[in-house]
């Protein structure tokens, strides 16, 4: 029993998440962002060209469809910017926070204690840029894993290291 | 049987060959794997080819050496399938395979549940299988297929006490030796199996009675257009006899096959479902035709939930469901069979179950309330929206509609009973050792985890909730997520770094 008095403490006093720094994703990671926000897009002009070409009736609504587009892809772009400013992560002594997300914002905690093992991935245009993803998996399955693109290289690689030593340590 | 074995029948250091009428079992096995295989390409032939005598004699040659070469593979495979246990290295291996060999190696440690389990065959032969669970993203099954009861027992239980001394080992063994006369902790009589069978599952064995008839629908079409007889009458005739009473009576009848469908499942599932208490493990076995047998290590277990409806609050029935570490495997049945389910106990008996999985009973803490935008949403979505459409529709496009217009208000009622139940029972209760959330329309279920078996949280809020301080928690665990919807987000946070300081300062492991 004692531990339990021992357990019972101000949950006030707490480290809270909410206040950690985050540190944003790297600057270039937006070219990459970009890059993919335009292959997408080109994809979907070819698809709405081919339509407008073969059918004679959506050949009216041209302007219209095309307007969409735009304001669509306008849309996108600034969402997406958006949302980069919004991305961030944070490791703490015990444990790793990823923040993000556009019309949802949300931050997902990870223990080091609870990380099953870690990967870092290279895209194609990330290599361009010299960046990374690091993906923290738990048993949680693909829900309760962690994914943060865009740190540069080196810098995933330390925190790798460093995530590598602590569930070490853990054990 | 048991009696004149010595223990040194219970030695597994030795590598040692399953039981010897294994080979039926494994030569049944591929035969059955074969036949599989070549019924259809044989039919075929045979419909195809009109002369019969010479045909006849070629199949019933190259089927009786076809035989004899899986005979002779089932007993060369029987030979060279070994299993035995490294109390060193705490390993268990099994080696496999007649040219290519395979030699599986499993550590301890890294086993979730061993399942003794028997099939049909398996009863007549008189062996049983034993199946290894082991944790760990990459599947790796292993499973004996002959194996004789006690030794299976045996087997299992050196399997799942690794970290037992050897004394305790010999313990077991003797413990075993009565485990007959031992009390179970519960165990299903006939009167409730039959209770649970008409207060439970409506939906599977719904579902199952819709493919029947689905079925039938589509012989039916079959046969008339096979035979082509005069489809309309047949259909003039059915639609004639439909009138209320008929419908009454459908309705009733469904009702009884429905119940039927349910009792019958759950005998042939549940039958003589009993819990075991076994050092420290819950031993359970059912099954009327396939007898289940698994033991379940309390500290494996990653959620508990337990269930009631109505009708099974008024005769004191509860559900159970035990579940372990799933890892999301691509194989969704797979990750099905480690759940244990507990078709009916009482509350007392709950707790006791829950006592022993938890080590203590839980207790619900401070109570989370969902704001009301819960409500709100649901109803958009439920009534506001569907409503709507139906609305417009009929007003502008099917004029046919507006005869139904009417069954919007039982629609209100009924949907809007179901919501307003399910904001009212959508709780959380935290404290400082369970975290429980209640759920459900129908079936109140409630999600048992205690923090240390937390593997991540998450936080979550929409941009417009932000000033009313509305927000979400997603709680990941290794057997699912539990999901708790608009609460208050100042508090969700104070209890998100409160989690995050209990599984960080926790020494206890999650499995």
């Amino acid at each position: 029993m004692k531990e339990f008095t021992n357990e019972t403490i101000d949950t006030d006093s707490l480290p809270k998440y909410e206040e950690v720094q985050l540190n944003p994703l790297h600057k270039k990671y937006w070219n990459v962002m970009l890059i993919n926000i335009f292959i997408f897009l080109f994809v979907m002009g070819i698809g709405i060209a081919t339509l407008l070409v073969l059918n004679a009736n959506a050949r009216g609504y041209t302007y219209v469809i095309s307007g969409i587009y735009i304001v669509f892809a306008f849309l996108l772009i600034v969402l997406y910017r958006a949302s980069l400013k919004k991305r961030g992560f944070a490791v703490r002594e015990k444990d790793i926070l990823y923040t993000s997300g556009i019309i949802a914002l949300s931050t997902t905690i990870v223990p080091f204690s609870r990380i099953q093992h870690i990967a870092l991935d290279e895209g194609l245009f990330s290599r361009i840029y010299g960046l990374g993803e690091l993906r923290i998996f738990t048993a949680g399955g693909s829900s309760g894993s962690l994914h943060i693109p865009g740190i540069e290289i080196d810098n995933a690689k330390s925190i790798k290291e460093l995530l590598m030593k602590q569930i070490n340590e853990a054990d | 049987m048991i009696a004149p074995e010595t223990n040194k029948e219970y030695d597994f250091s030795a590598p040692r060959k399953q039981s010897a009428s294994g080979i039926i079992i494994m030569f049944a096995n591929s035969f059955q794997k074969i036949v599989r295989a070549l019924a259809l390409p044989l039919i075929l032939i045979i419909v195809k080819s009109k002369d019969s005598g010479n045909l006849a004699l070629i199949l019933i040659v190259f089927l009786s050496l076809l035989t004899i070469a899986l005979a002779l593979f089932a007993y060369f495979s029987y030979q060279k399938f070994t299993f035995f246990l490294d109390e060193k290295k705490q390993e268990f291996i099994i080696n496999s395979g007649i040219f290519s060999k395979t030699s599986l190696t499993i550590q301890l440690n890294k086993i979730q549940q061993v399942n003794i389990n028997q099939n049909l065959l398996q009863q007549v032969v008189g062996v049983y299988s034993l199946e290894i669970d082991t944790a760990g993203s990459e599947k790796k099954e292993a499973s004996i297929k002959a194996i004789d009861h006690a030794t299976a027992t045996i087997l299992k239980q050196k399997l799942l006490s690794h970290d037992l001394t050897e004394n305790e080992n010999i313990d077991i063994q003797t413990d075993n030796q009565v485990t007959g006369p031992i009390q179970p902790l519960l165990k299903l009589s006939n009167n409730t199996l039959l209770k649970i069978g008409i207060t439970s599952n409506y939906g599977a064995s719904l579902l199952l009675l819709t493919g029947f008839i689905f079925g039938t629908i589509q012989l039916f079409k079959d046969y008339t257009d096979a035979l082509e007889i005069e489809r309309e009458q047949i259909t003039q005739m059915l639609s004639k006899g439909v009138t209320l009473f008929s419908m009454c009576f459908m309705a009733i009848f469904a009702l009884i096959i429905i119940l039927g469908t349910n009792i019958i499942r759950t005998f042939l599932k549940y039958f003589n479902f009993k819990i075991i208490k076994q050092k420290g493990a819950l031993a359970i076995s059912s099954g009327l035709f396939t007898h289940k047998n698994v033991l379940l290590t309390p500290n494996k277990v990653q959620l508990s939930a337990y269930s009631q409806n109505y009708f099974q609050k008024k005769f004191d029935l509860l559900n159970m469901k035990i579940k372990q570490a799933s890892f999301d495997s691509a194989d969704k049945e797979e990750s099905k069979k480690s759940d244990i389910e507990i078709p009916g106990c009482n509350e007392q008996e709950r707790n006791e179950v829950l006592n022993m999985i938890l080590s203590h009973v839980p207790t619900k803490g401070a109570e989370l309330k969902p704001n009301y935008r819960f409500i709100f949403l649901q109803t958009m979505i439920w009534i506001v929206f569907p409503i709507s459409i139906f609305v417009l529709l009929s007003s502008y496009a099917l004029p046919l509609l507006r005869n139904y217009l009417i069954m919007v208000i039982p629609y209100i009622i009924v949907v809007g009973i179901m919501l307003y139940f399910e904001f009212n029972r959508h709780r959380l209760y935290v404290d400082e050792n369970f975290i429980i959330k209640k759920s459900g329309i129908w079936d109140v279920e409630h999600e048992i985890i205690e923090p240390h078996k937390i593997q991540a949280i998450t936080a979550k809020q929409y941009f417009w909730h932000k000033a009313a301080d509305v927000g979400h928690l997603i709680i990941h665990t290794a057997a699912g997520v539990i999901h708790f919807k608009y609460g208050n987000y100042t508090h969700i946070k104070s209890l998100v770094n409160y989690w995050s300081y209990k599984i960080e300062v926790s020494q206890k492991d999650w499995m």
